[in-house]
């Protein structure tokens, strides 16, 4: 229902402007929206554990700023000296938090990241690259939990001789692992073999490989995508324009806002907030045919 | 047109010094026919098999010809073969490349470059004949063995093959699962017209339904006929397949019968009810005294409890037995009901929550790991890849005991002496399932747990497998073993115990055990339960006949 639901390039391509911005925006009021999103989105997305990350990061940002402004020294307002003599200056201590800001902020959006992509979406988004590839990161991912799941196999097997990796004395017990590690190698390199055939005798050699998906670009997609766009352009004017950018050395300077700054701002809001905005409507809505039903 | 058509083909393996794997053998398969191809492990079948798709065909010295569609196998492109030629292999989960349901499916069709559209369809079109839209977007190690394997058919069969070769696929798979999966491939050849070329342990599935049946020796084709005459000739010839064959055919020609071979339980029944218009004299076995008290038990279970993890449900519930020292105690029961968390119980890999495990007498806690696994008991895995760990046999060996006397006495005994210097991974189902029990035997034990050990091996096996427990049970060690196999329990086991939904239901002879049920029992007693009532194995059924005709 949610933004998930949506054509993975359409989440590749969000999530890779906002946190674009997140980074080349490092205007108060761009970073400022940049962080509320990400804050709101990812505990839309996540919940409670989410609140909690996020509420960690803050005083990370203050910690971050403290480091940063007691080593760099530029700026020509000095609040006081430290105590080996250097200059504490409002412009590094700003700046610091920026960056803190800025840290804090990708790291939301990669919360909301993991939470939207699959393995298959990547698995997909790779596919449109190479199908090789697609597929190669598709044999990885079946690989590992089989490895740890004959792993437990072996493991269990041998604790039911007195073989375990938790049985014997220590010098036994490293043996015993030991045993395991070199005979799950073996196993692979056995399966590989039988894989490999499979493949072979599915045409895996032959030219021309497709990569099957199970995405289409419906509507929907098509609307949300034109109105991700219309809102970047709006964005980028804005930084075309030299409304995201700041200053902080010597002394802090910024292109001075105007009513037409507020178009700008709205317009990366929007950008922002869209799959959140989204996804409480769709809610709301199927809420709301409930009721009548 | 014949679709296939082998013409004098002999090969053999660069390591083999001449020996032929296959030798002259001449066959050849019509479109639509649905053949089976039986023979001991090692007899040259999967060879067979794979020279019928040349990228999966050994390499060797090859001589003969192998027509496919009345082109050379060789001139054959690599595209119509991959997608004409289908071939399901024995291991469910090796074969699968991908880490979902859709992706595995569509393998095939990416692999010829079919486009997006035609690719969905046809996906679409598999899930449904197959069954599989429920766990279409699931990861693939969320399946069970018989999903995996359906899977497996479904990706093939995605790409339109005209043939289909299965190589022992159900071997891996439990009695329902394997019963199902072969049911499919029955209806893809009636209803596609797919031909179909299977290789089986499970006959009673297969061989009333095949058109043909071809047999197998030392890389020989030494039988090719319909199968009804295919179990007259094996009789006639004593040939060792014969014990693979079908509960109602050996019965026939081991007592003797008059009239047309039976091949399934209810032509079984019909000719029972002939020779036996009347009720017969003898229509019982007397009566086994009932079990007295068991005095010393070597194994008791008193209401055990266990779960995996917290919010978990229960999977043992109250699982109370006592096993008589010295016997061959076999449980029987489906898939998942917790046979094997019971077996993980008993030497306290799982420790239950409620409940005692007692041990010769002794609470299986008390006991140190040291203790406990030498010289007391030891378990035989499900899976007798997982026991090894070394480049040969003789090390695997080695590995539990230095004592090279005992080594070569257990090897002797497991008859694995041959086979000491192989790699464990290149032995067949049967020697791997030897090699591991002869590992096991090492730590000397006095209470020996089995897990489901005659999974995967062909009946000839599993005669020589009974033969070691017999042997076992002669130096007083206690056997007990989970099992689905319930012909094998039926004929060697002493006591059989009924597992359900996470506890030990009933527990009696197999005599009376099987003798009493009526679904979840042999095929011999089902065939014979209206004349004879307590027959549960063909050599039941053979004694009661020769009984009443010669009495």
């Amino acid at each position: 229902m949610g933004f998930e639901s949506y054509h993975p390039a359409i989440n590749l391509f969000y999530f890779v402007s906002t946190i674009a911005a997140a980074i080349l925006f490092k205007q108060p009021v761009f970073l400022l929206i940049s962080y509320l999103s990400a804050f709101a989105y990812s505990v839309k997305r996540n919940g409670k554990r989410a609140v909690i990350f996020n509420l960690c990061l803050i005083p990370l940002i203050v910690i971050f700023a403290m480091y940063y402004s007691s080593y760099n020294h530029f700026g020509v307002t000095v609040m006081r000296q430290n105590f080996i003599g250097n200059n504490m200056t409002v412009e590094s201590l700003l700046y610091g938090v920026t960056l803190g800001m800025i840290v804090a902020t990708v790291f939301m959006w990669l919360s909301c990241v993991f939470s939207v992509f699959t393995a298959d979406k990547v698995v997909y988004l790779f596919g449109r690259v190479s199908p090789k590839l697609s597929l190669f990161l598709s044999i990885i991912l079946r690989t590992v939990p089989r490895l740890k799941a004959q792993a437990k196999k072996i493991s269990t097997a041998r604790r039911a001789v007195g073989r375990g990796v938790n049985q014997g004395n220590v010098f036994q017990r490293i043996v015993n692992a030991v045993c395991i590690f070199s005979m799950l190698l073996t196993w692979l390199l056995e399966s590989f073999t039988t894989s490999s055939d499979s493949m072979r005798s599915r045409g895996y050699a032959l030219k021309g490989r497709t990569a099957f998906s199970i995405y289409r670009f419906d509507n929907r997609d098509r609307s949300l995508v034109i109105s991700l766009f219309a809102c970047l352009t709006v964005a980028l004017m804005g930084y075309l324009l030299g409304q995201t950018v700041i200053w902080y050395d010597p002394k802090i300077v910024m292109n001075p806002i105007t009513p037409i700054s507020f178009v700008f701002y709205m317009g990366f809001a929007v950008l922002c907030l869209l799959p959140l905005i989204m996804e409480l409507w769709t809610e709301f809505r199927f809420k709301k045919t409930r009721c009548q039903l | 047109m014949a679709h296939f058509e082998i013409k004098n083909l002999t090969f053999s393996y660069p390591t083999a010094k001449g020996k032929h794997s296959l030798e002259d053998v001449t066959l050849s398969i019509e479109k639509g026919e649905y053949v089976v191809l039986c023979g001991k492990s090692g007899s040259g079948k999967t060879t067979l098999l794979r020279h019928l798709k040349s990228v999966l065909a050994p390499h060797g010295k090859h001589s003969g010809e192998i027509l496919f569609n009345d082109i050379p196998m060789d001139k054959v492109s690599q595209r119509d073969q991959s997608a004409k030629i289908g071939y399901v292999m024995q291991n469910p989960d090796d074969q699968i490349v991908t880490d979902k349901v859709w992706h595995e499916l569509a393998f095939g069709l990416e692999s010829l470059g079919t486009d997006q559209k035609t690719m969905r369809a046809r996906v679409a079109e598999m899930a449904c004949y197959f069954g599989i839209q429920d766990w279409f977007h699931r990861d693939v190690a969320n399946l069970s063995g018989g999903q995996k394997q359906l899977l497996n058919l479904a990706s093939i069969m995605a790409m339109q093959p005209e043939v289909l070769i299965l190589d022992e696929p159900t071997s891996q798979l439990d009695p329902i699962a394997a019963s199902d999966f072969l049911n499919t491939v029955r209806k893809i050849n009636i209803e596609l017209g797919t031909t179909v070329i299977i290789t089986e342990h499970r006959m009673e599935d297969i061989f009333p339904y095949a058109d043909r049946a071809i047999v197998m020796d030392s890389g020989r084709v030494i039988a090719d006929d319909t199968p009804r005459n295919i179990g007259k000739l094996l009789y006639e010839q004593g040939n060792d397949m014969f014990a693979a064959m079908p509960t109602p055919v050996r019965v026939f020609y081991g007592a003797q019968g008059e009239g047309d071979c039976p091949l399934t339980v209810r032509e079984g029944r019909n000719w029972l009810s002939k020779a036996f218009p009347e009720a017969p004299k003898v229509s019982t076995f007397p009566a086994e005294p009932l079990a007295d008290e068991i005095e010393n038990p070597a194994l008791s279970m008193k209401e055990l409890w266990f779960r995996y993890e917290k919010d978990s449900p229960d999977i043992l519930r109250g699982v109370s037995a006592e096993v008589p020292a010295g016997s061959l105690y076999a449980i029987v029961g489906g898939n998942g009901a917790g046979k094997s968390t019971t077996l993980k119980a008993i030497c306290g890999i799982c420790k239950p929550y409620r409940g005692k495990v007692k041990v010769f007498g002794k609470r299986v806690e008390k006991y140190k790991s040291a203790e406990l696994f030498k010289n007391c008991l030891s378990m035989l895995p499900q899976d007798p890849k997982s026991l090894f760990v070394k480049k040969t046999v003789r090390e695997d060996l080695t590995e539990m005991c230095r004592n090279e006397q005992k080594i070569a006495e257990v090897a002797e005994l497991c008859q694995v002496t041959a086979l000491l210097d192989n790699h464990p991974y290149d032995l067949s189902g049967g020697e791997q399932q030897r090699a591991a029990l002869a590992k096991v035997l090492l730590t000397e034990p006095k209470l020996l747990l089995l897990d489901e050990p005659t999974k995967g091996i062909d009946s000839f096996f599993k005669e020589t497998f009974a033969t070691i427990l017999a042997q076992l049970k002669i130096q007083g060690i206690t056997i007990v073993m989970v099992s689905h196999d319930v012909e094998f329990c039926a004929k060697y086991a002493d006591m059989v115990s009924m597992f359900f939904d996470g506890q030990i239901l009933t527990t009696d002879t197999p005599r009376r055990f099987f003798g009493s049920n009526s679904f979840y029992t042999t095929a011999a007693n089902r065939m014979s339960r209206h004349v004879f009532q307590n027959a549960v194995t063909a050599e039941n059924m053979i004694d009661l006949y020769k009984q009443n005709k010669e009495g």
